[in-house]
Parts: C-alpha cells; sequence; structure tokens
C-alpha cells in the first residue's frame, strides 16, 4: 500500500463517507437511542413493549405480511413466465416491444402511481369500469375494502415494478449459451421441459434476488394506503402499514421514541434481509 | 430470415397451436394491463368532468378542453404547482450534482486505489444500498428534527444526495472498464493523483456518470416519503403536492364544495405532468435502464 | 503496506469523522430562527416580533374559500396567501401533522387556520414535543374584546375552550333539524315525519310505493353525528376529562342502527356520498326528506342539488315516540389564530371578519352562523328568498340549537375515523350496522386507549 495514493484514496471517499455516516450511520445511532430512551432517560424495552401492544401493530404487522405473501408470489410466478415468454419471441421488433411496453410503467412511481391508480380502481371514472363492475364492485369503497387492500397493492406494486424485473430475467436468459439450449431440442425437450430444467435453475439466483429485495421493500409500505386513506376519508384506514404506524406516532401522537421503536424494527429487518444477500447469496462480489 | 422463414412454414400440431395461441393471450393480456393505464392517463386530460364520467375511456376530448384544465392547474393556488415543479427540479438537480461530486471519486478510489477501510466501506456500502430507501426515512427525519433543520431545502438535499448505489455503480465499472495499469503508466510518467483522477479516469467515465445521474434523477424526483416528512408549506415537491392537490377533488373530499376546486380531468394531467420528465427519460433512455439494473450481476 | 495503524487510531479517526458530520449538522441548524424576537406578550402567549402590513397565510378548505375572497374585497389593503387542504374532513388529523411539520421546522406556521372538526383546540392548546408554545393562540386573554366574545351563541365556543382559556371561533352552528320536501310529500300523500320511528316506517312505506326515492345517504362519516348523536345513543361520550364511555348495546343505538338497517335495505338509505357527483346526478329530484345540520340548506340543497326555492321545509329534529326532542351536532367549523403569526393586528381583523361580518357569514356562508347577530341576519335572509316552504323555519332551527344533546362529546381524537374504518366499507360488504355496532364500539375504545383515556 503506497501512503501517498493512501491518502488520495480518503480524500476522494471523504464526501460520500460524510454523507454515509450523516445519513446512514448516525440516523440509526439516534434511532436506537430514541427506541431505548422516553424524554432522555433510559427505558430498556418499554417503548418497544408499548407499540407492540398498541391495538394497531399486530393488525399493521398481518397487512403488510399478507401483501408480501400476494406480491411476492405474483411476481416470482409472472416475472418468470413473461420473461421466459419474451425470450423465446424470435421477432425482434416484437420482442423489444413487448419488453418496453412491460418496464414503462417503471417510470410511474410514488404518489404519481397510486393517483393513476385511485382513477383505474374507481368504477365512476375506471377505463376498466366494465370488469371491476362486473366483479360487483360500484363504487371505490367497494374496490378498496380492507380485504382487497393486499390484492390492490399487489397489482398496483406489480404494475410499477414487475417490468424492471422482467427485464432484468431476459438479460440473464440471454446469457445461457445457445449451445445447452440447442443440445436440449436435438435431445427433444420441449419448451416447457426447457424453461423447467435449463432456463428456471439458472434464473434462480435472480429469482432469490428478485424475492429478498421485493420483500425488504415490501415492508416498507406507505405511499400507497396513505393516499388511499387520504382519497376515501379513511375507508382506508390511515394505521394500515407500520410505516404508516410510526408516522402517526410522530406527527399525531409527538411519540418519537414510539416511532423510532417501529423504524427500528422495519430497519433491522431489511438490514437482516441485505446482509444475508451479501454474505450468503454471493450475487455481488466485493472481492 | 431464411431460418424464421422455414418455421414459419412448417405445420403446427394442435398441441403446439393451442401453447402458441395461450401464450399470445398472456402476453396480450399483460401488454393491456401494463399500458392501458398510461394510454387512459394521456387521454384523461383532454376531457371535461362529465365527459370523462360518461364518455368511452378511451375517447379524446379537446385540444380546448385540454388547454382549459391547464389554465385550471395552473391557475390553483395562484400557480402553486408550478412552484412544486420547480422544488421537485431543485432538489433534483442540487442532489445530482452532490451525489455526482462524491460518488464518482468515491466509487473510482474503491476500484482502483489501496487504502485502510476500503474493504469495510465497501461492504457498508453494498448493505445500506440493498435497504430500501425508505427504512432509513423515519430515522432521518428524526435526526434532523433535534438537528433542527426540518422544513429547510437542505433537509432533502443532503438525504437525496447520499446515493450508495451511485457509489456501487462507479466502483463496478472502473473495476472492470478501466485496468490499473493504465493508472500507474500515468503514474510512471509522473503524474500525481489528482491528475490520474482528473486526466486519465475522468474521461473515460461519461457512460457510469450519466448512469448514476438518470438512477439519481429518477429515484429523487419520484420520492414521496422524505419529502412528506421533512418540508411542508411552499417548500414541497411535485410528488407531496399532488396528495395535496386530492384534498380539493370534490369526488375525495366530501367538505369541497366551495368555488376552488380541481376536477379529475385536472387532477389526470396534474398526475400525467408529475411524471412527465421521468416518461420521457425512460423513453429516450432505455439502454441506461436495462444496464444499471443488471449491473450486479455482469462481474461473475 | 507502509503504515500500519492501531486500532485505536482508526477508532479515533471514525470518531472524528462522526463528530465532523455531527458538527456539519449543528452548524447547518444555527440558522434555525427559532426563538428571535419573541416578547411575552399582554395576550397571554409569547408574541412573535411583530412585522406591521405583513402577509399573512390562511388555511382553509373549500368550502371556506368565499369568506377569503370576501375579505379580500373588504380590506383590499390586508394583504393574505390562501391555501386550500381537506379541513381535516372525517379525522383525517392533517392540520395536526402539517403544524407538527411546521413546529419540527420552527417556521412556516400559517396565521390562520379553518378546521371541519371541533377538537382541534385539545392539541393546539398543548405546548409542542420540543417544549414550545401550541399553535392555537387564546383569544380571550385580552387578543379580543370580551364583547366580540360575548357575540357568539351561548355555548358555541366550549369545544373550543380548554381549561377556561378560548382557543377557537366557532365559524357556525351544526344542529341537525329534520328538511323535508313538500312538493314530493303532497305528491305522495305523505306527512312529516317527527319521531324516529315515523322515519322508518316512512322508509318502508316510501320503497313500497315509490321506488328509487330516498330518505337520506350514509355515505359520509358525520352520519355518526347525525343518526347516533341525534338519538341520544351513548356512543361517543367523555363524562371527566380523559374517560372514555361507549356503549352501543344501549337502547338507543341498538334501535336507531335497525331503523337504518332497514332503510339501506329497502334502498330509501343510499350509500353514495352527498358530495359526489353522482349523488346530485342520481337524486336531486328523489330527496323527500332528510334529518340533517343546519348547514346541508346551503351545502347541500341550495349547493350540490341546487333545489329551487319552494320546495324544502325544515321541521323539528327527531325524537324517540314519548322522548324529548334532542338535536345532534354535526361539525360546524372553528377558526384559529396561530401563536406564531407576525401581524397579529390583521389577524384579528381577519377573524373578526370571517365570524361576523355580513359579507360573509351572511352572503356567502352555507351554515347558520355561530355569531349571533349574524345569525339573525342569515335567517332573515333566508325568509326574504322564501327559500323554505314554512314561515316557522327560523324558529324550527333556532329552538334546535338548545336542543343540542348533551351526551356525546368531543375528545382528542375525530369519531368520525372509526365509524369511517369500520361502518362505512362494512355496509359497503352488505352486513348491517347492528351487527357491526360491537365493532365499531371496539374500534372507539381502541383509539380512546392510544389516546391515552381510560374506558370506563
Amino acid at each position: 500500500m503506497n501512503a501517498g495514493q493512501s491518502r488520495y484514496g480518503y480524500i476522494f471517499v471523504s464526501g460520500y463517507t460524510l454523507l454515509l455516516l450523516a445519513f446512514g450511520l448516525l440516523p440509526t445511532l439516534y434511532a436506537i437511542y430514541l427506541a431505548f430512551t422516553r424524554n432522555g432517560a433510559f427505558v430498556g424495552v418499554d417503548n418497544f413493549v408499548r407499540v407492540f401492544n398498541d391495538y394497531r401493530f399486530l393488525p399493521a404487522v398481518a397487512h403488510v405480511a399478507l401483501y408480501i405473501v400476494y406480491w411476492l408470489i405474483s411476481l416470482i410466478v409472472f416475472v418468470v413466465i413473461l420473461a421466459i415468454i419474451v425470450h423465446a419471441i424470435r421477432v425482434r421488433w416484437l420482442g423489444n416491444t413487448a419488453r418496453f411496453l412491460f418496464y414503462i410503467p417503471g417510470a410511474i412511481a410514488g404518489a404519481s402511481s397510486v393517483l393513476l391508480w385511485l382513477f383505474v380502481l374507481d368504477p365512476t371514472v375506471s377505463p376498466v369500469s366494465g370488469l371491476l363492475r362486473s366483479m360487483g364492485y360500484e363504487s371505490l369503497v367497494n374496490v378498496v375494502a380492507v380485504d382487497n387492500l393486499p390484492v390492490v397493492f399487489t397489482v398496483i406494486a406489480f404494475w410499477a415494478g414487475a417490468g424492471g424485473w422482467i427485464v432484468i430475467m431476459y438479460g440473464a436468459l440471454n446469457n445461457i449459451s445457445s449451445d445447452i439450449m440447442e443440445a436440449a431440442r436435438i435431445d427433444g425437450a420441449g419448451p416447457i421441459q426447457t424453461a423447467w430444467h435449463i432456463q428456471l435453475p439458472m434464473l434462480k439466483k435472480w429469482i432469490s434476488y428478485m424475492g429478498i429485495m421485493s420483500l425488504a421493500a415490501g415492508t416498507q409500505l406507505f405511499v400507497e394506503p396513505k393516499i388511499l386513506a387520504q382519497a376515501t376519508k379513511n375507508v382506508v384506514p390511515e394505521d394500515y402499514s407500520l410505516n404508516q404506524l410510526a408516522y402517526l406516532y410522530a406527527f399525531r401522537q409527538n411519540d418519537f421514541s414510539g416511532s423510532a421503536a417501529i423504524s427500528l424494527v422495519l430497519l433491522v429487518v431489511a438490514l437482516g434481509l441485505s446482509a444475508v444477500f451479501i454474505f450468503r447469496g454471493r450475487l455481488f462480489e466485493h472481492d | 430470415m431464411t431460418d424464421l422463414a422455414v418455421r414459419r412454414r412448417r405445420v403446427l400440431t394442435p398441441g403446439q397451436w393451442i401453447g402458441r395461441a395461450l401464450v399470445t393471450i398472456v402476453l396480450l393480456v399483460f401488454a393491456a394491463f401494463f399500458i392501458l393505464p398510461i394510454i387512459w392517463l394521456l387521454l384523461a386530460p383532454t376531457k371535461s368532468n362529465t365527459q370523462l364520467l360518461l364518455e368511452s375511456p378511451f375517447s379524446f376530448g379537446s385540444f380546448d378542453q385540454l388547454a382549459g384544465n391547464w389554465n385550471e392547474l395552473f391557475a390553483f393556488g395562484s400557480g402553486v404547482f408550478s412552484t412544486w415543479i420547480g422544488n421537485s427540479a431543485y432538489y433534483s438537480f442540487a442532489a445530482l450534482a452532490i451525489t455526482l461530486l462524491v460518488s464518482i471519486p468515491a466509487g473510482y478510489a474503491l476500484a482502483l486505489i489501496e487504502f485502510k477501510g476500503r474493504r469495510l466501506l465497501l461492504v457498508t456500502t453494498l448493505i445500506v444500498m440493498l435497504i430500501p430507501n425508505t427504512a432509513l426515512v423515519l430515522p432521518i427525519f428524526l435526526e434532523l428534527s433535534a438537528a433542527r433543520l426540518i422544513g429547510n431545502p437542505l433537509a432533502v438535499i443532503l438525504p437525496f444526495s447520499f446515493f450508495p448505489f451511485g457509489v456501487y455503480l462507479t466502483y463496478i465499472y472502473f473495476s472492470t472498464a478501466v485496468s490499473r495499469d493504465l493508472l500507474n503508466a500515468a503514474r510512471i510518467d509522473g503524474a500525481g493523483e489528482l491528475r490520474v483522477f482528473a486526466q486519465v479516469a475522468m474521461p473515460l467515465a461519461t457512460p457510469v456518470i450519466a448512469l448514476v445521474g438518470f438512477f439519481s434523477f429518477v429515484s429523487n424526483w419520484n420520492n414521496y416519503f422524505l419529502p412528506f416528512l421533512v418540508v411542508g408549506g411552499e417548500k414541497i415537491p411535485v410528488q407531496v403536492g399532488l396528495a395535496n392537490l386530492l384534498a380539493n377533488v370534490p369526488a375525495f373530499n366530501p367538505t369541497t364544495v366551495g368555488s376552488i376546486v380541481i376536477q379529475l380531468p385536472t387532477l389526470a394531467l396534474a398526475t400525467l405532468l408529475s411524471v412527465a420528465p421521468i416518461l420521457l427519460i425512460f423513453l429516450f433512455a432505455q439502454r441506461f435502464l436495462v444496464e444499471g439494473m443488471t449491473a450486479g450481476g455482469t462481474k461473475e | 503496506m507502509s503504515q500500519q495503524s492501531s486500532p485505536r487510531r482508526r477508532l479515533t479517526r471514525l470518531m472524528t469523522v462522526a463528530a465532523a458530520a455531527a458538527a456539519g449538522l449543528l452548524v447547518l441548524s444555527g440558522c434555525s430562527p427559532s426563538g428571535s424576537g419573541a416578547v411575552e406578550g399582554s395576550f397571554g402567549f409569547t408574541e412573535a416580533e411583530q412585522v406591521p402590513d405583513s402577509e399573512i397565510t390562511v388555511w382553509v378548505d373549500a368550502s371556506r374559500e368565499p369568506a377569503v375572497t370576501a375579505f379580500q374585497e373588504a380590506y383590499p389593503d390586508i394583504p393574505v396567501k390562501l391555501e386550500t387542504y381537506d379541513g381535516g374532513a372525517g379525522g383525517s388529523g392533517s392540520f395536526q401533522s402539517k403544524i407538527t411539520l411546521m413546529d419540527q421546522a420552527g417556521e412556516g406556521w400559517p396565521d390562520v387556520v379553518f378546521s371541519t372538526q371541533q377538537n382541534d383546540a385539545i392539541w393546539a392548546s398543548k405546548q409542542t414535543a420540543n417544549g414550545e408554545q401550541g399553535f392555537a393562540a387564546p383569544l380571550d386573554k385580552g387578543f379580543f374584546d370580551q364583547e366580540f366574545l360575548d357575540g357568539f351563541a351561548p355555548g358555541s365556543l366550549d369545544f373550543a375552550t380548554i381549561d377556561g382559556t378560548v382557543y377557537g371561533l366557532r365559524n357556525d352552528l351544526a344542529q341537525t333539524v329534520f328538511y323535508y320536501n313538500q312538493t314530493l310529500l303532497d305528491q305522495f300523500g305523505y306527512e312529516v315525519p317527527t319521531t324516529w320511528e315515523e322515519y322508518g316506517e316512512l322508509g318502508d312505506k316510501l320503497a313500497a310505493e315509490h321506488p328509487g326515492y330516498i330518505l337520506g345517504s350514509m355515505g359520509d362519516s358525520f352520519m355518526t353525528y347525525v343518526y347516533y348523536g341525534g338519538s341520544q345513543s351513548p356512543v361517543f361520550q367523555s363524562p371527566e376529562p380523559a374517560v372514555f364511555h361507549s356503549d352501543t348495546s344501549d337502547e338507543n343505538a341498538q334501535n336507531i342502527s335497525k331503523i337504518i338497517d332497514g332503510m339501506l335495505a329497502n334502498g330509501t338509505l343510499v350509500q353514495d356520498s352527498f358530495f359526489s357527483a353522482e349523488f346530485a346526478e342520481k337524486y336531486a329530484d328523489k330527496l323527500v326528506g332528510m334529518p340533517g345540520p343546519v348547514w346541508y340548506t346551503g351545502a347541500i340543497f341550495q349547493g350540490g342539488l341546487a333545489t329551487p326555492a319552494g320546495q324544502i321545509g325544515v321541521a323539528p329534529p327527531l325524537s324517540w315516540e314519548g322522548g324529548e326532542v334532542a338535536a345532534g351536532n354535526v361539525g360546524g367549523g372553528q377558526w384559529y389564530a396561530s401563536s406564531h403569526s407576525k401581524n397579529l393586528e390583521a389577524v384579528k381583523t381577519f377573524l373578526e371578519f370571517v365570524t361576523s361580518a355580513d359579507e360573509f357569514q351572511v352572503e356567502a356562508s352555507s351554515g347558520y352562523p355561530a355569531y349571533t347577530s349574524a345569525a339573525e341576519k342569515w335567517l332573515d335572509k333566508l325568509a326574504g328568498d322564501a327559500y323554505f316552504v314554512n314561515d316557522d323555519f327560523e324558529t324550527v332551527m333556532s329552538d334546535a340549537a338548545g336542543q343540542i344533546w348533551d351526551g356525546w362529546n368531543v375528545t382528542s381524537w375525530s369519531p368520525e375515523t372509526a365509524w369511517s374504518k369500520v361502518v362505512i366499507p362494512g355496509i359497503a360488504a352488505g352486513e348491517t350496522v347492528e351487527s357491526l355496532l360491537p365493532a365499531w364500539q371496539k374500534e372507539l375504545e381502541n383509539e380512546a386507549t392510544v389516546n391515552g383515556y381510560t374506558v370506563k
């Protein structure tokens, strides 16, 4: 190691390191501090006990968990199927167009996508009002009934997020050497056998990447229920997800310790998933 | 082409025929699912409220009506919509500049310079990069609140500038696209570290600068949660403003019977405009997107 | 490997960097304006440094926008910046959330806020989380003359009075009455119901003889006040501070729920919001009668439905057979002044204007003014327009104002959220209100607990 070089190494990473400390490490440490204290005094796990006993906590966990289950299943099944289908399209412009159509909704994220879906889900203005009415939904309140919400959020998240994953899977499928595919065809394997025995195993790594990333992102559910709650005058409850609950603690109950406790739980989950993936998944090489 | 022609002529068995039909249907259904909402969004602002409620969802209204909705939107709250768009642009571009300024050298150093703590910084970057960015929002809010920075534009810009994914992309880029020998050759010629970086590495870095810029801009423009918590009033970006606009739409808010109301087509127009920059970037930057998303797997 | 730093040195370095980051944050926060130039005022709170003629920012819901317009016409020299928000409708809590953000920022507060809810004074009068003075300025400690405050209808400032101090000015009274369409009643040969029982029976008759005509809607969350407050159901009570009581098994609550269920089933109560575009489209000429607050006059009949004069009548609130007449109370918003305002003089002028001047309360307000002299003129104006068919509507309305049931209280959270969360989706899914009562009560009690109330 060269001392001069090394010094410039520090200079080059200094700006980024400062930001990493200020907005990665410091907030985490401060949240830990808040979560274990109340008004400056150490209270052990009291704050955690309080939020876990809050009548809204377990339902929020259940809501988020159910949504994640729906989302992961639909993501894994449909993304893989669509990627394999698009990959099998021989006509070049058709394949490109299909991928383009799938990923373009990714541009519409955050509050904008929820607003757009608000229109789509409201039978009075929806472009698919016929479909909604045929399923027995006459009003927005019917569509976004609490029991439907996991599906509704899955549809919104899938719409905006699946395209990106399809493109990634497509790229991974392209990496399978054509020799292997040809050999399979000569052995008489049909498209389904090829997909099952050759393509799917090759995608496994990417599927688990997608699964873990989406699981971590799913726990963070916030903007969708937040805006639906506003649009439906709280028929979609304002305490539907964990992040909403953490928000209510901070902004409605002036209880920063409780808020920190909830966000710390979520942060630990996200950190755990990400660490497991990096140290076990071997997807990202870090020499 | 001949291969394709031969294939087409081959007679399909009934099983294959059904298979192909099924595949076609699946493709069409999903294509419709992905694209119809966007087409609807492009058409809705051209209609009046009644047209939106009564006419076919995929009909075109008129340009006059579009102009009317446009005027209604920009007249709302004495033009507050333009302020929101301006705020979004300010936050996103300021953060973009800082991100590039700090990430490019950092990624470069991580890839090509040996220093103590490099591995620790790299692993930390990877871990933080894989955390959904919303996970740190509430802790950041609590921190900024303790630092009494809430309401300051910096409360949005600085957290936005922290973009570990950008550092990772730069790191991958420099460790694959630039060889250490090239840098060493320059060093032997007597160039100092700064000159090596500025005159050897930077000219090669244009693609990764564009890539990091693209992802940073898109994720900051679309961010709702952080600005929602840390800025209010006049300082909110358009994503947060959209939700405020919703409160003035009679269909979604029972007390709105006064004269200043936003009609549904105007809300649709606001939604469209709020994503217009990103939509344009997506249309013209497909390649970046694909490259960036698969960056993790390119180094095997 | 020319240098090998010891672990301790590495740690020192890390800490130096962390300290530098923290210091950076603190330096940045040096520009925070908190507390600069503030003086203990003569109005019972610490005033911000006053800037004469500075612009005042006013938050209102869209329905109160005409108040601001009227003010700007009357006082063109006072600059006012209008911002609309949802007014806290449906118990959204947006007023509180937004102010919490401003409290955090230490700047950016509006000067005047209108809220559709009754309970904001409870939090707005309290110190903030970081120990600064609450948002709402005390109004009766010298800010307003007692004479002006005495001009409000007796009891109308009670909701905004915390520990004997007034923090908000009532915009309008919101007692319920029974509205009926005389033209339709004559056509069908029906009488105006006077009791809840008759209301339910009228529903059966109307559904059988004239299907498609209706007697109200359950689509809005404030129906909890109209039907449960109005029927004297002890669902939302706070007999003493920090104590909450709810009993949906009470006879009144059970009976009114059965009546509602019957009318939902036979279609005389619908589920569209009064304020939706479809409601006006579908039911403008189908509404035979309904219980509702006096602000329906402007907000629904003259507003959304655009019913012409000479059709609608106003009868006393419904009672139980053999019981006493009692009115529900459905909102009737509040105006708050910011204790952080830099132009209190303008704030005072503004608040006096919007609550008492004819230009808004008489000419442009949808509801029954809380300010007594304005209320008299508002009633006279309706009489002059001959809007209502019955001549005694003034007495009916003013009597009802004195008959508001005192068994429905105000707490730090809104009763509307539980109704929205449990009952509205429940009936939309086809369940009966009666079957939802236990879940509704549970939700209310849970909310009480979270808000620090003891459930008794």
